[in-house]
């Protein structure tokens, strides 16, 4: 089956939020296989749940 | 809870569940550097394919993402044909079935914007770059309008790749 092709009009909202956006991380994941995009993400949600655990520590050793 | 994507997504596919990625999970297919929690799909709400997600995903313990534990969920096909969008927590992680999308509807409206993906020796269908970012701004929630940026960086940094 063919895919349908879409037209993307500009939107100068989005457009003003494209300014901001590291358009190096995106070329390095063009770079990648889908695969390797996926499990570079099950890193990334595995250090995201570390620095949870660390920030929780850091709560509890708080000075008030 | 980190997300096992390769097991559910051998999951669905080894039972034959008719499903397309979409959202988070179809960003990071297309090479989006977000960070998304969950696997979003959307499924065929045929009662074939309602048998087969029950059957499939009734090992790993689905349950209501965020409900209190104890509530009387019980996962059967009926209570998807009752329901149409759920978002679990399975044993292999965070689980959004979708009946609809808002701004991109339900599965066969979807199908036509849908190409395969092979990860994880798994061939699925996964949302095109550019439905992706229609669907988005077509729900119109402020939350979106980065991650719409990041979307149509990227489709231009692929074009331009081409």
């Amino acid at each position: 089956m063919e895919i349908m092709k879409t037209q993307i009009p500009k939107d100068p909202v989005i457009e003003t939020y494209k300014k901001d956006i590291d358009r190096t991380l995106l070329r390095e994941n063009l770079r990648l296989t889908v695969e390797q995009r996926f499990d570079n993400l099950m890193s990334l949600q595995g250090f995201a749940e570390e620095l949870r655990k660390a920030g929780r520590k850091f709560d509890d050793h708080k000075v008030s | 809870m980190i997300t096992k994507f390769p097991d559910l997504l051998q999951t669905l596919s080894a039972a034959e569940v008719d499903f397309i990625v979409i959202d988070g999970a179809a960003a990071i297919a297309h090479g989006s550097a977000m960070l998304t929690y969950d696997l979003d799909i959307v499924y065929d709400r045929s009662s074939k394919n309602l048998e087969r997600i029950v059957s499939a995903l009734a090992p790993y313990q689905p349950y209501l993402r965020g409900a209190p534990p104890g509530l009387p969920f019980n996962w059967s096909a009926r209570t998807l044909q009752n329901g149409l969008n759920f978002t679990l927590i399975t044993s292999l992680g965070a689980l959004d079935i979708l009946g609809e999308v808002a701004g991109g509807g339900d599965y066969a409206a979807l199908l036509p914007y849908s190409g395969h993906i092979e990860l994880y020796g798994v061939r699925c269908l996964c949302l095109t770059l550019e439905k992706l970012i229609l669907t988005k701004r077509a729900a119109g929630r402020p939350k979106d309008l980065n991650a719409i940026a990041e979307l149509e960086a990227l489709l231009e940094e692929s074009e331009r790749q081409l």
